[in-house]
């Protein structure tokens, strides 16, 4: 399957230059206390319409975030005016203590829009050859990527013929063969039936193992309750709770109470 | 603890970002239905050129006098090619659009601008396939002057090489604006209109501002149709050239400067306004360059040998001072014949209206309408005449000068051909259709690799 996927002559992988933050603070034993990045005042607006307002967050490094809220509560804006393709009129970012200003944001984060199908007249192999190529991914890393997203049986298909359930696993594994240390990903399980869903859960968790970071932002609570260490949750703009399960129990005093309980508790 | 600089990515190879390109544009639909459209058109136009030149030609093989004047130049190639320039005037804006527009549309871009290429990098890629595409798009002109030469046709290599040269120009300027207005239009749709209102409003300007005289000259001067004239003239200028390519580059990097999505609207407003003023600057140098060289085989666009030779070493300032209208039929002849010439061949020469740009109308009552009055080193004289034939030697009267002997030989023979074009009507309308959608369906096989790995599976 190797040679799917040698459009450029090999070259070596674009690689980070250290271990990822993650990797490097779990090797200090720091994982705890480690913020990747670190989120303050992030303000923006449409017209006169206040999208988000003062937002304010942490990431921990090796986690998965979940940023919850109903739609229309700013998720995917938050996303990406964290990714810099959307201009905010504030947005105090750092990454490890460092101001990462939205020109840069490129370089620590990727970010996986939902609804995107990119290239449509073009066939599954050659998208994904693209995006190795341009970083340099090894064809056995490109390999095992298509087989964890389950992604074989369409290669030779074009992107506009895909199901809605396999052009959101193309658009994952677009994502997991960037090198980007921080992860973010739009709604990373619609079109994705209960199987599915549990199936691209492992499949991040494993991500997740090697040292990266991701945040993903999700309207479904069941869904994000089973793949989340933590969670953002955000209601009309505004950060209206932030922790773990366990961290958000103690804050509503509901201490069986699901993620759902305490989203209509603190919103 | 390590700073953003110790997972900067490293500079990503341009080879997977141009094939993606070249990819994107050869697998759309838009350039195969236009090499299609564009085939009937061509083949009609070389048909039709091919004919009538046939038949200038009976009357020129019985005198040498009329052969002179047959030139493939005039009768194959402009006519030819300027079915080509109808289709990238018409269609190729929807081809140059789609490299940018569709991964807008997709949310592609949203992507692509998270990749480690710089947005420059991203327009000058698409540029390049725009142009590759142009090139592709020109197969049914340069199948027409295949089939010239294999009915036995004659082709001057300078003549066709700068007229292709400047049809590349085009096409290159046309692929510019189409990605600027895909860059700052929301859908390809927009991007069209807007592209178009450049296109299309330049045949607008063209036929209804042409040779009018004061504001309206100034501003049908900046109809993108005027860019190809001075090659279809057999003149490669490099002032033109020049001119073109920062236009080009201008609307790319203008291009380049919508194209992030995360910049607000006002820092690409401030960046635009001083894009724009940096290329109106080089513009204005560009028209200062006025070196050009006349490519044609029969030097149309010079003097003979020996005048050229005595002119180009008279150093001191000639000053023309033209009493006629710009729309005067007389003052085109003057530029033609002379004007244009003695500017390609003195080194120190100003020609000005005297009448400022009025119209014929109100130059009615002036006795001096028609005088040209020609000023060398203090001395002047005046003519009426529009013809080289009588001016040269005045000049030389005025430089002290005796009239050179023209140098024997060297005539334009003229390529009479006597043949009919309708064979080729069956390549245009057949053969060559058919090529094309193989070749579409070539385009739209799995990648080769692809193929590879299901043999071996």
């Amino acid at each position: 399957m190797d040679r799917a996927f040698q459009l450029v002559p090999p070259g070596p992988p674009i690689q980070r230059n250290t271990q990822l933050p993650a990797e490097s603070a779990r090797a200090s034993g720091q994982a705890d206390d480690q913020v990747l990045l670190r989120v303050d005042s992030i303000n923006k607006q449409y017209a006169d319409e206040v999208v988000l307002a003062d937002v304010a967050f942490g990431i921990q490094a090796g986690e998965i975030i979940g940023i919850i809220g109903p739609n229309g509560a700013g998720k995917t804006t938050l996303l990406e005016v964290l990714a810099g393709i959307v201009p905010a009129e504030s947005s105090d970012v750092q990454w490890l203590g460092r101001p990462l200003p939205p020109s840069r944001r490129r370089e620590a984060i990727f970010y996986l829009p939902d609804g995107v199908r990119p290239y449509q007249d073009q066939v599954v192999t050659r998208v994904l050859s693209f995006f190795a190529d341009v970083y340099r991914r090894p064809a056995d890393e490109v390999t095992r990527t298509i087989e964890a997203v389950s992604l074989t049986p369409v290669l030779n298909k074009r992107v506009n013929s895909l199901s809605k359930g396999y052009g959101r696993r193309l658009i994952l594994a677009l994502g997991l063969l960037t090198p980007h240390p921080l992860l973010l990903m739009d709604e990373p399980f619609d079109g994705f039936d209960l199987r599915q869903t549990s199936e691209i859960v492992g499949v991040l968790r494993e991500e997740v193992s090697k040292g990266r970071t991701l945040a993903l932002a999700i309207h479904q609570l069941l869904d994000a309750e089973r793949v989340c260490d933590r969670f953002i949750l955000l209601a009309d703009g505004h950060v209206r709770g932030a922790g773990t399960l366990n961290d958000l129990r103690e804050r509503t005093g509901l201490t069986s109470g699901s993620l759902e309980d305490m989203f209509l508790a603190l919103t | 603890m390590p700073s953003p600089e110790t997972f900067q990515i490293p500079k990503a190879p341009l080879r997977p970002l141009l094939v993606k390109e070249l990819w994107e544009i050869l697998g759309g639909r838009a350039l195969w239905t236009m090499l299609v459209l564009t085939c009937p058109l061509v083949g009609y136009s070389f048909f039709q050129a091919v004919s009538l030149y046939g038949e200038a030609s009976a009357a020129g093989l019985q005198s040498p006098v009329l052969a002179s004047s047959l030139s493939p130049l005039d009768g194959i190639l402009v006519p030819t090619l300027g079915a080509s320039y109808v289709a990238v005037t018409l269609l190729f804006p929807f081809v140059a659009i789609r490299a940018l527009g569709l991964e807008k549309e997709s949310g592609a871009l949203r992507l692509l601008v998270q990749m480690p290429y710089r947005s420059s990098t991203l327009i000058a890629a698409k540029l390049a396939a725009v142009l590759a595409a142009g090139v592709f798009s020109s197969i049914p002109a340069f199948s027409a002057l295949v089939i010239w030469r294999l009915f036995g046709g004659h082709l001057s290599a300078p003549e066709t090489l700068n007229l292709l040269f400047g049809h590349l120009l085009y096409g290159l300027l046309v692929g510019a604006i189409a990605l600027f207005a895909a860059s700052v239009s929301e859908s390809a749709a927009t991007a069209a209109i807007v592209t178009l209102a450049f296109t299309i409003g330049s045949w607008v300007l063209d036929f209804t501002v042409a040779g009018h005289p004061g504001l309206l000259e100034l501003v049908a001067n900046l109809s993108l149709t005027q860019v190809l004239h001075t090659f279809e003239q057999g003149q490669l200028s490099l002032g033109l050239v020049a001119g073109i390519g920062t236009a080009a580059c201008g609307f790319a990097a203008l291009a380049t400067v919508w194209l992030p999505p995360g910049v607000h609207v006002r820092n690409k407003l401030v960046y635009s306004i001083a894009c724009v003023l940096a290329v109106a600057i080089v513009l204005g140098l560009a028209t200062q360059i006025r070196f050009s060289i006349d490519v044609t085989e029969d030097q149309r666009n010079s003097f003979p040998v020996a005048d050229q030779r005595v002119l180009a070493s008279l150093a001191g300032p000639l000053v023309v001072r033209v009493h006629l209208a710009p729309e005067d039929p007389r003052y085109a002849d003057l530029q033609r014949n002379v004007l244009a010439k003695l500017e390609r061949v003195l080194p120190n020469i100003s020609v000005g209206l005297a009448g400022g740009r009025q119209s014929v109308g109100t130059n009615a009552g002036d006795d001096r309408y028609g005088e040209v009055e020609y000023n060398y080193d203090g001395r002047s004289d005046i003519s009426r005449s529009t013809s080289p034939r009588e001016i040269l030697p005045l000049l030389y009267g005025l430089a002290g000068v005796s009239r050179p002997a023209p140098a024997p030989g060297g005539d334009y023979p003229g390529y009479p051909l006597v043949i009919r074009g309708e064979v080729a009507l069956l390549w245009f309308f057949g053969g060559l259709p058919l090529c094309i959608a193989l070749g579409w369906w070539w385009s739209r096989r799995l990648p080769i690799d692809y193929r590879k790995l299901q043999k071996e599976e």
